[in-house]
C-alpha cells in the first residue's frame, strides 16, 4: 500500500533493523514471551513421550521415570518450569485485556480477572499435587 | 532538570541538502512547565526557522504532534521536559513511517487504510428522518466509547513492530476504529468491514506485542480491540460452521 502511487515529493523510508526485538525493553519482554513458548512445546513433547512409555508397559514406564531423574533432565525440567511460569503469567495478564466479563451492567475489573485466573490455576495445581502425592 | 538549559538532539531530513537523515543539536531554555513541543517551537522561533514539524492544538486532542522522544512514540505537547534526566533529549520522526521532512512523516498509508474499514455508521436501511434519532442506552454507548476516543495520532502504528516489519498490516488504530463501529448498536456494516479485517494483513497479523496500548495517549487500548475482534470473528465463523442454520442472529 505504501509504494503503490509515485510520490510528488521525495521521502526517506527508514529500514527496520533485524534486531529490533532486542532494542527496547518492551520488545525484549515480548520476545521473551514468544521464546518461552518453545519450552511449552518441549514440555508437550516430554508429556507425549511419557504417555507413549506408559502405553508400552511397566519396563518402559520405569525406564522413562529413571530418565526423568537424570540430573541433566531435572535441570531441563527446572528451566521448563520457570519458562512456563513466565509464559503463563504473561498470558494471564493479557487475557484480562481480551476477555471482557460483564456482571450486571459493569465490566469486571482487569485485576479481578487476573486474580480469578491465578486462583483457578492455584486450585487446579493443588488438586493435581494432592492426587500425585496421595494416590 | 528544573529551570535552566537542556540539550535537544533533533532528527533532520532535508533531501535537497542531504540524501540521508541526520541530527542537529540545540541548546534550549527549559522550565518545569515546558513540554517538548515548546522546545521545538523555541528552536523554530529563535534558533533555526527551517525546522519542520506538525502541531496544532497543544492540548492532546488534535493528534498532530506525535514524534519519537528518546525512542518512544509520544505526543510532544503532553511530554514534559522535566521527565528526562539524561541529556540530550532525542526527538525523531515517528518510526516506521516514511519521512517527508525533518519530523514530518507521510500519513498517506494510514489514511488510506483508515478509509478501507469504513469508520462511519453504515445502515442497511435508513429510517425516515421524522422517526427521529437512533437511540442508544448508556450501556450501548459504553460498549464502544473507549474505542471511539482515538485521535488518529498514529503513535500506535509507530509502536507496532508488526507494522514496522510488514507495512501491509492494517494497523492498531484502524482495527480499533473498525471494532468501534462493529460494536455500535446503530451500525449494520460489520459484513462490509470483515473483508478487510479478517484477511492476512488484518487482525490475524497482530502478534499482541501490546505496545500500541501502552503508548496510546487516549487509553483506547487498540491491542484489546484487535484481540476482541479476533475472538468475535472466530466465534462467528465457528458458529456458522457448527450451529444449525449457520448460527444466524
Amino acid at each position: 500500500m505504501r509504494t503503490e502511487a509515485p510520490r510528488r515529493y521525495p521521502v526517506y523510508v527508514p529500514k527496520v533493523p533485524r534486531d529490533w526485538w532486542l532494542r527496547t525493553a518492551p520488545y525484549r519482554r515480548f520476545a521473551a514471551r514468544e521464546f518461552t513458548a518453545v519450552f511449552a512445546a518441549v514440555f508437550s513433547v516430554i508429556l507425549l513421550l511419557f504417555l507413549s512409555a506408559l502405553s508400552q508397559g511397566k519396563d518402559a514406564y520405569e525406564g522413562f521415570l529413571r530418565w526423568l531423574r537424570l540430573p541433566a533432565v531435572v535441570a531441563l525440567s527446572s528451566i521448563i518450569l520457570l519458562a512456563m511460569l513466565y509464559h503463563a503469567g504473561t498470558w494471564f495478564r493479557l487475557t484480562a485485556h481480551i476477555q471482557v466479563i460483564r456482571v450486571g451492567k459493569n465490566d469486571v475489573p482487569r485485576g479481578a480477572v487476573v486474580a480469578a485466573l491465578l486462583g483457578i490455576w492455584i486450585v487446579v495445581s493443588v488438586i493435581v499435587a494432592y492426587l500425585y502425592v496421595w494416590f | 532538570m528544573s529551570e535552566g538549559r537542556v540539550a535537544l538532539r533533533v532528527g533532520r531530513y532535508r533531501p535537497e541538502h542531504a540524501p540521508e537523515p541526520y541530527f542537529d543539536d540545540y541548546d534550549v531554555p527549559t522550565s518545569d512547565d515546558m513540554v517538548v513541543l515548546d522546545a521545538l517551537n523555541h528552536i523554530k522561533d529563535h534558533i533555526d526557522g527551517s525546522l519542520a514539524y506538525r502541531w496544532s492544538c497543544r492540548m492532546g486532542v488534535c493528534g498532530s504532534c506525535g514524534m519519537m522522544v528518546n525512542g518512544v512514540p509520544r505526543l510532544t505537547c503532553s511530554t514534559f521536559m522535566r521527565e528526562f534526566r539524561s541529556e540530550p533529549i532525542v526527538v525523531e520522526p515517528l518510526q516506521y513511517f516514511p519521512v517527508i521532512r525533518d519530523l514530518v512523516v507521510d500519513m498517506t498509508d494510514f489514511l488510506e487504510k483508515l478509509r478501507t474499514v469504513k469508520p462511519w455508521i453504515i445502515r442497511g436501511e435508513e429510517k425516515p428522518v421524522d422517526e427521529g434519532e437512533y437511540l442508544q442506552t448508556p450501556e450501548e454507548v459504553d460498549r464502544y466509547k473507549q474505542f471511539s476516543m482515538c485521535i488518529n495520532c498514529m503513535l500506535c502504528f509507530s509502536a507496532c513492530p508488526v507494522y514496522g516489519q510488514d507495512p501491509e498490516f492494517l494497523g492498531p488504530a484502524v482495527i480499533a476504529l473498525a471494532h468501534r463501529y462493529n460494536l455500535d448498536s446503530r451500525d449494520q456494516g460489520r459484513a462490509e468491514r470483515q473483508g478487510v479485517l479478517e484477511v492476512n494483513n488484518g487482525i490475524w497479523d497482530c502478534t499482541f506485542v501490546g505496545e500500541c496500548t501502552v503508548v496510546c495517549p487516549k487509553d483506547v487500548d487498540p491491542a484489546a480491540a484487535i484481540q476482541r475482534s479476533k475472538v468475535s470473528t472466530a466465534t462467528r465463523t465457528l458458529r456458522a460452521v457448527v450451529w444449525p442454520f449457520g448460527g444466524r442472529e
